[in-house]
């Protein structure tokens, strides 16, 4: 998924990270200033359309959005939510990823069953999973089981994906090289294969990551008890916009966090890459 | 050689009707006496049954052309302002410093979030699923577009100034095709996700459309037509799938990008 | 050339021949024709010849990667099954060292294999990280470095094995001309120093006369060794040898041998050749008449 990667074109020489030798002026035309300058232009055209524009029926300005998160982190339920959630999230990426990983390995292992098995895990993984949302409602309960199922269901295929392709895609010369050395098979696997492996393992936590946070909170919106799908609905039933504005923004921030921290720890495994 | 991949081909293909018959089995024995509950896996016969009766009284085509027209509105929104504002973003490195960061970012952010609040400013018809599609399918459309038209080698740009290009024949001649195989993948990206959010959307609060239908199917304890419309969005996204890939082999060769790279 | 004792004796191909699919089949390729050949221990050894014309193949027989259809091949007195660490270390044209180990590590793993101690190890790795001048790129990673730092590193891998003989599948093949010149030299004085046994496949006249002490020319497919050319010269040999009247000649010698196996490997270059190409042309129709 070239897209996604695009997100790694982060551009390490503007001036500001040079330090602190560039002067102001410049510092306040570089991009990084320019795009707190665009983030700024967005609030403050919001701040303008909720207050003067729109029904407040149906907008908050961000000025009483972040004044009311106080509030609404104070309402009871609301931080329990938040870590249900969280919880949901965790256990989820984390079956994700052994299953994804097992599953993976079982299927790259061999050629046969990488032609056998591999074309029906992507066939599986074109399904629209939404279809089958309301099934695991029916069958896991609308707790956080079913939010954790169906978080691992849209997880596991880029780990096993991830898992196959870069099981496949060692150059022959690496192994031609280890062997010439006198590898053994053992020594092949530990030396050779599996730290070839890795970066395109992390690649594939990164968008497993992306599948787990959209599974779950898909979950959690379209049936939940305690979650924050529980909050949501309440809020945008008593059109309650500040604090469903509130709610949402807090979630996107962690789930910015969390897909932040997992594109870290794929950038730092596959430093050695080009 | 041929032989031994023929004899490989027959296996996988011997391997696959294998899967298919346990799965039935296992499906049918699962749901005979004493198996699951009728509610949460019908038997195979009444899914099918089921299933024909939807193609036969043309039950599926209204929720289909609903679930159409937005995915088509969706996808029309996000391709024309993803590319235009792609294409212009990427004229200039310091815009493509300001803002492709932003969007990368942005894209990130998981935007199933925000249907609540669609919902709530454009209503449970059509225009919240469109919205809310677009929103989705935006992102990698705008992205590839910035990378694709930025990334163009400037041996091509150079090339063609050497030969006197006017600025219009430099974007038609030299840049779309250049720029052409990575903004292609972005378009069949941004055609799924648009798929997949409006029939998410719809299945999250919705009157009408095929992610409804299977919503509906399952608040009504009718199991099996609720299997009958998953098929149904299977085989479309089937269909979807096998065609966008179609479309970007041949939008790749009169390019002459090869596969793969 | 005295015929040599066994006990000089590195390598010694017998009638080996190898062909890659099956006979009659599209994918049949005859990549080396009965081809014999000795290499005494110490010697510099050059192949040359053609595209295709199987000079990688008879490289890739010797070190046991690939295993000859017919005819034998013997390492040290010893008939060869597979790669020999303990005899055999390569250096590949393509870029070999593991992108995730740095240029250390890259060492050290190799060690590992051979089942080498550690303190034994960290001696070996600073050793010939040093021999190749490249102690200070220790800790780098591979695509940190130029492809001619990247070629010294293996070099350095494959002299930390300590092995008497060396395989070199055109290493600087993807290097520029003048890197080239720079590694050839030092090759040279690595001759000198450590009276290793080297066996070198080159496309490059100018590399084979300046390393080899003998030049095995190839004739186009099928494979097979046409003449080896001596070049009597003491190692290290100094910039000044490539400009001398030996060079030249034996230079010219191999150019008028390779010319009309080159006109064979590419048909369609045959008009081309004959008009650009005059005296080399005449001498060669005398030998094939």
């Amino acid at each position: 998924m070239p897209i996604q990667n695009i997100a790694s074109a982060a551009i390490p020489n503007t001036p500001l990270a040079r330090g602190h030798a560039v002067p102001w002026s410049e510092r306040l035309r570089s991009p990084a200033a320019a795009r707190l300058y665009v983030i700024a232009a967005l609030l403050i055209l919001w701040e303008i359309f909720a207050r003067f524009i729109v029904d407040p029926l149906f907008s908050a300005p961000p000025s009483q959005v972040f004044g009311n998160m106080g509030a609404l982190l104070a309402r009871p339920g609301v931080v329990e939510a938040l870590m249900l959630t969280l919880g949901e999230l965790a256990a989820a990426f984390v079956l994700a990823i052994l299953i994804g990983l097992v599953i993976g390995l079982a299927v790259g292992s061999t050629r046969f069953s990488k032609r056998a098995f591999f074309p029906v895990l992507m066939m599986l993984y074109g399904i629209p999973q939404v279809t089958i949302l309301p099934i695991l409602i029916l069958t896991f309960g609308i707790g956080p089981m079913s939010k954790i199922v169906f978080g691992v269901t849209h997880g596991m295929f880029p780990v096993i994906i991830a898992t196959v392709a870069s099981m496949n895609n060692l150059k022959p010369i690496f192994r031609t090289s280890a062997w010439a050395m006198g590898a053994s098979r053992w020594q092949t696997f530990r030396y050779v294969l599996l730290p070839h492996m890795v970066p395109g393992f992390f690649t594939g936590l990164r968008l497993a990551m992306s599948g787990v946070l959209i599974g779950v909170l898909l979950g959690e919106l379209y049936a939940s008890s305690k979650g924050i799908g529980h909050f949501t609905q309440m809020f945008s039933d008593n059109f309650d916009q500040v604090n469903l504005l509130g709610i949402v923004l807090i979630v996107a921030a962690i789930a910015m966090v969390f897909n932040a921290i997992v594109r870290r720890v794929e950038l730092y495994f596959s430093r050695w890459r080009a | 050689m041929s032989r031994s991949s023929l004899l490989d081909k027959l296996l996988v293909l011997l391997t696959w009707v294998v899967c298919l018959l346990l799965i039935y089995w296992a499906w049918r024995e699962a749901t005979g006496e004493g198996g699951v509950s009728i509610t949460l896996l019908p038997a195979p016969d009444a899914v099918f049954k089921e299933l024909g009766h939807i193609l036969s009284t043309g039950a599926f085509i209204e929720p289909w052309e609903v679930t159409f027209y937005e995915c088509v509105m969706a996808f029309s929104w996000a391709a024309s302002v993803g590319l235009a504002l792609g294409y212009v973003i990427s004229r200039s490195t310091y815009l493509v410093q300001v803002f492709e960061p932003l969007l990368a970012s942005l894209f990130t952010v998981p935007m199933v979030l925000f249907f609540p609040l669609c919902v709530l400013y454009f209503g449970l018809g059509p225009n919240s699923k469109i919205v809310f599609g677009f929103s989705v399918a935006f992102f990698p459309i705008v992205l590839a577009a910035i990378s694709g038209f930025a990334s163009v080698e400037s041996g091509f740009v150079q090339a063609a100034r050497s030969m006197g290009a006017t600025r219009w024949q430099m974007f038609h001649l030299v840049l779309v095709p250049a720029a052409f195989p990575v903004v292609l993948s972005g378009l069949r990206m941004g055609a799924v996700l648009t798929f997949l959010s409006v029939l998410g959307s719809e299945t999250l609060g919705s009157l009408e459309g095929l992610g409804h239908a299977i919503h509906n199917a399952s608040m009504d304890m009718n199991p099996a037509e609720m299997y009958a419309y998953i098929i149904i969005v299977i085989v479309i996204a089937a269909l979807l799938n096998l065609s966008l890939g179609v479309i970007e082999a041949i939008g790749n060769r009169r390019y002459g990008v090869t596969e793969g790279e | 050339m005295s015929s040599p004792q066994p006990d000089d004796l590195a390598i010694q191909v017998e009638n080996a021949t190898m062909q890659f699919g099956k006979e009659g089949s599209s994918l049949f390729v005859n990549a080396l024709l009965e081809t014999s050949l000795t290499v005494k221990k110490g010697e510099f050894l050059c192949l040359i010849g053609p595209s295709g014309c199987g000079k990688s193949t008879l490289m890739n027989l010797m070190g046991g990667l690939l295993t000859a259809t017919s005819g034998s091949v013997d390492v040290m007195g010893q008939a060869i099954n597979g790669p020999m660490p303990d005899k055999i270390a390569f250096v590949f044209q393509e870029n070999s060292l593991f992108p995730w180990n740095t240029i250390a590590e890259n060492i050290d793993v190799g060690l590992k294999f051979r089942g080498v101690e550690k303190a034994e190890r960290a001696r070996r790795t600073k050793e010939s990280l040093a021999s190749v001048g490249l102690s200070e790129f220790a800790d780098h990673y591979p695509r940190q470095l130029s492809g001619g730092m990247r070629q010294r590193a293996a070099l350095a891998r494959a002299l930390s094995l300590e092995t008497d003989i060396i395989l070199m599948d055109e290493p600087f093949g993807a290097l520029d001309e003048q890197t080239r010149m720079i590694m050839g030299e030092d090759l040279s004085h690595l001759m000198a120093r450590t009276g290793k046994t080297i066996i070198f496949v080159t496309h490059s006249l100018g590399e084979a006369v300046y390393l080899a002490d003998r030049v095995a020319i190839f004739s186009a497919r099928p494979g097979r060794i046409k003449r080896i050319i001596d070049v009597n010269e003491s190692h290290p040999r100094l910039p000044s040898f490539v400009t001398s009247e030996k060079f030249v000649n034996l230079r010219n010698e191999l150019y008028r041998e390779l010319h009309d196996e080159m006109a064979k490997a590419t048909p369609h270059s045959n008009k081309i050749a004959t008009v650009s190409a005059d005296g080399a042309q005449l001498s060669s129709e005398d030998e094939l008449a």
